[in-house]
């Protein structure tokens, strides 16, 4: 393959390359498994905890949503850190930086979204009551 | 069988389109068999229809915008003659026509010209300015440029087969629903913008990888030229709201296919949500379009200043400034629709502090001709009447952004004129820049200087005459996209604003005189050197036309301004870098994938388009059996010999040692 | 970490930290590149990294792709129409075998990756093919979901909230379904050529987009189910 196919030994097999996400070529199959195993570990408890916040009555109602939303964070960055391979490293900075720049835009939209709906809504008169006034 | 289509979409009793379509297919089948006769079609399939090389896809998608330009403009004329002789009176288009003709111009203008355009000089210039042989993805790129055109098909079949949109430029809910534009217009807008806009996500992921991961050696991130921070830039938006588009059109398309509730006003849904989510893209699309035009610019204000530019890393810091900001100030567009004191305060404050970032461009420009050895070619016309006119249209920008002065000029022509001041004065008129800058390096021959200047005097003046009278008549309380007029008053400045419309058709057709001239007197006007404009970044350090593999030997940077210094140090050592060594150079293989996907997309949406819903899972099958096959191929590359290398890279050191030579004999200074 | 000659790549860290040209920008002549950061000073990455980096730009489109219709969800979640809520049609029992098969085909994904790192054909098919039939149970129960809501009238054109709610989890839907097509294609080509370079990069993407989906899928779960569980 092309000069640029140099994958995994290039020069001479030293490891400082960049890392594509998700990708560790040099690990070895032990490294893989106990990550995942750990991955999923993790992953089940806060599930199965995101399941009980939900269901159980345990919580303070108003406080169930946030626990949930504690948990879905705790549990993406599992899958990040686990799944992913996504670390604080040198190897990963691009990775993380273009990540960063998806959850600005993320948060951006949905936060901005929901804040300006939320806005809109609340000053404007509801739509039958508007569709009688123009009866 | 065929779904909504039977012969009742064939306008056959408008003229107009009529006329229009039938002089548009017989001038394409008149090309079509030129290319027959003269037996082209060989080289045409082999060098550019399957090309996978950024320049060619480059050139490709510039032609594309320049044609889709003139279509738009079409459009122009038809809107600024009716709206000057539709006073009191009917005019010549009637009211379905004219709705149809303004959406087509918006969706025209930015979605199959102008988008074009700068993607088409991100692709030609930021490879070869980073010192780098291709784009990431050299097959994705080809397939991007072809769903972009795939999608432009689209809408002008829209001109012969059906209507298009009468909506607006954007299909604004709930008048886009089923309930009120029945017809296939608004599809016909939801699938060309959906193909294309899948075309142009795919040329922002490459850029943006392109940008990060295939740097030349030595081209740190603040070594590069700004036009390629730009591209970054540029890049990163469409990779971020190119996908709310697509999410946005989507839930349209469920809205109107399969009576989905989102933007409807019956069931609970928000017409005010498409507003929200469509300019939460539309707005960073514009900044899509204008920072590489300000990349544009600042390469040109450096070169034909003969100085490097100045505050380089304020410039950087500006474009990252207004990367990020460019998504945070959307609401300013729907000021009016009620979101309350809070939201339009936060919204106007990030509006106005957006322009900072824009000012700091302004002054390291002005600041780089300052003290310089400043050139008048018809680049640097181009970027000073830029300067002009974005400062105007800026500052009626910054007014637009405080919502008081907004909810006067809402939807005014003043309005109209304030986008226009900003995308033709910054987009347009950094594509014509660039397009003479950068014509050499694409085919070897610079433009005609003198018809040159012409088009710009042409175009910079009766832009001015165009929309100075809409200002005006936006401040009088005209609003935009009247089909006819009522008041008398406002009929001298619309006739005024049609005589800038001749003088920019006087423009447009010395721009088509440019070319002829130039293509007819290319001897004379050839580039020898491969650096005709005594340029500072890399892409002035290959021949001109460039090679397809760009560089023989990747260059190794050491400092900013890459070419510049290799030039300066071969200018005081009196001769050029010892030859390297050459070594065999992979490069992609062509590949029909492109045309393929964008000859199944154009099936598949029409299909969508009239319902006729066979043929759409045909053209799904289709264009996944493709990919299988596309996936399944083993050779993506072949070998440059090194002869092939040597012999090009020969030619070019045999140039510039002829130019150090004519320096030796003191006939001046470079250019 | 295991076998990584670390103190080659400390170095290399280091020495790119002191640089003062590591910020870039510097105008007083030439600096020696650091080699094989691979941050693009060294020239351009291997195909392996421009491929999966790529793809990862391409996965954050996709993700905001999704955040859209969060967002709408959200904004529409309230305007039921008279229709049934979001309580009426939540079936939690049926979401926790669904989040369940995503998580462990998520695992086993991972798993066959790692024995394409060790480019063992056998075990990537196994596993693979345990990834398909978990994806299979997921859209499998998430279309018995929809066939079950639309027989008892709550269609997604029912009400503003149903149309919200039908296209995110619908999204989801899709994308693995497509993801199971791709995996359908990735397993013949894995058997056909073996471990070619293109074969693995391929791996390696369709390794990030099944769990990006399951990412995705953790939010699904958390604001759709659990908090129209809660509420």
């Amino acid at each position: 393959m092309s000069e640029l196919e140099t994958d995994l030994h290039r020069h001479g097999g030293i490891g400082h390359e960049d890392h594509a996400p998700g990708d560790e070529p040099h690990e070895s199959v032990g490294h893989w498994v106990r990550n995942y195993l750990l991955g999923l570990f993790f992953a089940v408890v806060l599930t199965i905890c995101s399941f009980w916040a939900a269901t159980s009555h345990m919580i303070w109602a108003p406080a169930v949503p946030v626990a949930i939303v504690v948990f879905a964070i705790a549990q993406m960055g599992v899958h990040l850190v686990f799944f992913l391979h996504i670390t604080t490293g040198p190897d990963n900075t691009n990775n993380v930086l273009a990540l960063a720049f998806g959850v600005l835009v993320v948060f951006l939209l949905v936060t901005g979204s929901v804040w300006i709906m939320y806005h809109l809504n609340h000053n404007m008169m509801p739509t039958d009551e508007m569709m009688q006034m123009q009866r | 069988m065929f779904g909504k289509l039977d012969w009742s979409a064939i306008p056959f009793n408008q003229p107009i389109p009529l006329i229009t379509s039938v002089i548009l297919i017989l001038g394409i089948l008149g090309v079509l068999g030129l290319i027959t006769v003269k037996k082209w079609w060989g080289y045409l399939w082999r060098e550019w229809i399957t090309s996978v090389d950024h320049k060619r896809i480059g050139v490709m998608y510039m032609l594309l915008g320049v044609v889709m330009l003139i279509r738009g403009f079409a459009d122009a004329i038809m809107m600024r003659t009716q709206q000057a002789v539709a006073i009191h009176s009917a005019g010549y288009l009637e009211p379905e026509h004219y709705n149809q003709i303004f959406s087509a111009h918006g969706t025209i203008m930015i979605l199959f010209g102008a988008m074009p355009l700068v993607i088409g000089l991100m692709n030609f210039v930021a490879p070869l300015q980073l010192g780098v042989r291709d784009v990431a993805f050299p097959t994705f790129n080809s397939v991007g440029f072809w769903l972009t055109a795939s999608g432009a098909l689209l809408v002008n079949i829209s001109l012969f087969v059906g209507e298009f949109s009468r909506v607006g430029w954007l299909p604004y809910a709930p008048l886009s629903e089923t309930t009120y534009s029945p017809g296939v217009g608004v599809d016909y807008y939801l699938w060309a913008v959906q193909i294309s806009g899948v075309g142009t996500l795919i040329t922002g992921i490459n850029m943006v990888t392109t940008v990060l991961k295939m740097r030349c050696p030595g081209m740190t991130y603040l070594r590069m030229p700004v036009f390629c921070w730009t591209t970054l830039a540029s890049s990163l938006l469409i990779v971020a709201v190119f996908p709310i588009l697509t999410a946005t059109l989507a839930m349209l398309t469920l809205d109107r296919y399969f009576g989905f509730h989102f933007f409807t006003n019956d069931a609970g849904g928000s017409p005010m949500m498409f507003m929200n989510l469509i300019w939460a893209w539309g707005h960073p699309e514009v900044y899509i379009l204008v920072l590489p035009a300000f990349g544009v610019f600042s390469e040109i204000f450096s070169t034909f200043s003969g100085k490097p530019l100045f505050g380089y890393r304020s410039m950087v810091a500006a474009t990252l400034f207004i990367c990020v900001v460019s998504m945070m100030v959307w609401l300013h567009h729907f000021f009016t629709m009620g979101a309350g004191a809070a939201v339009n305060t936060f919204f106007g404050i990030s509006s106005s502090v957006i322009a900072v970032g824009t000012g700091v461009k302004i002054y390291n420009w002005i600041f780089t001709m300052y003290g310089g050895r400043v050139r008048f070619e018809t680049p640097m016309l181009w970027s000073m009447g830029f300067i002009f006119t974005f400062i105007i249209g800026g500052l009626t920008g910054v007014l637009l952004a405080v919502p008081p002065a907004d909810f006067l000029t809402h939807n005014s022509m003043f309005l109209v004129a304030h986008f226009h001041n900003v995308i033709v004065g910054g987009v347009v008129f950094a594509v014509f820049a660039a397009v003479e800058y950068w014509f050499p390096k694409a085919f070897g021959f610079r433009l005609h200087a003198g018809w040159g200047k012409a088009a710009f005097w042409f175009a910079f003046i009766g832009f001015w005459v165009t929309f100075t009278p809409l200002y005006i008549l936006g401040l009088q309380g005209m609003t935009r996209r009247l089909q006819h007029i009522d008041v008398e008053a406002w009929r001298p400045m619309l006739q005024l604003s049609v005589v800038g419309v001749a003088i920019l058709i006087v423009g447009v057709i010395c721009q088509v005189i440019q070319l002829v001239v130039s293509i007819l007197q290319r001897d004379k006007l050839r580039d020898e050197t491969g650096d005709p404009w005594d340029g500072r970044s890399l892409e002035w350090a290959t021949p001109s036309p460039a090679p397809f593999f760009n560089f023989a030997v990747m260059p190794n940077v050491e400092g900013e301004e890459a070419y510049w210094g290799i030039k300066q140090r071969a200018i005081d050592t009196q001769q050029l870098a010892p030859e390297p060594d050459y070594r065999p150079v992979e490069m992609p293989l062509n590949s029909p994938v492109g045309i393929y996907t964008a000859f199944f997309s154009t099936v598949t949406g029409f299909a969508l388009i009239w319902h006729i819903w066979w043929l759409a899972g045909l053209g799904l099958f289709a264009a996944f059996i493709g990919f299988v096959v596309f996936a399944w191929r083993d050779v993506h590359e072949f070998e440059v010999p090194v002869e092939e290398l040597i012999r090009v890279e020969r030619g070019r050191r045999a140039a510039r040692d002829a130019f150090l030579e004519r320096i030796r004999q003191g006939e001046g200074a470079p250019s | 970490m295991s076998d990584l000659p670390f103190p080659i790549a400390r170095e290399a860290v280091l020495r790119r930290r002191a640089d003062p040209d590591l910020a870039g920008h510097d105008p007083h002549g030439p600096k020696e590149a650091v080699p094989g950061t691979g941050h693009g000073d060294s020239g351009p990455a291997s195909k392996r990294i421009i491929v999966g980096y790529g793809f990862w730009i391409f996965l954050l489109s996709d993700i905001i792709v999704f955040s859209c219709f969060f967002a709408a969800y959200a904004v529409l979640q309230g305007s039921t129409a008279g229709g049934p809520t979001i309580k009426d049609i939540v079936d939690l029992p049926r979401t926790a075998i669904e989040t369940g098969a995503l998580l462990l085909s998520s695992f086993t994904c991972g798993l066959s990756y790692a024995a394409t790192n060790a480019r063992n054909k056998l075990w990537t098919q196994v596993f693979l093919g345990i990834t398909a039939i978990l994806g299979l149970i997921f859209v499998g129960l998430e279309l018995q979901e929809f066939i079950e809501l639309a027989g008892r009238g709550a269609t997604p054109q029912r009400s503003a909230f149903l149309t919200g709610f039908y296209a995110l989890v619908g999204c989801h839907g899709l994308h693995v379904s497509v993801g199971g097509l791709w995996l359908a294609t990735m397993m013949a080509q894995v058997q056909l050529k073996g471990f070619r370079h293109e074969i693995i990069h391929r791996l390696i993407c369709f390794n990030l987009f099944w769990h990006a989906l399951d990412i995705v899928w953790v939010g699904v779960f958390s604001v759709v189910y659990l908090m129209g569980a809660a509420a």
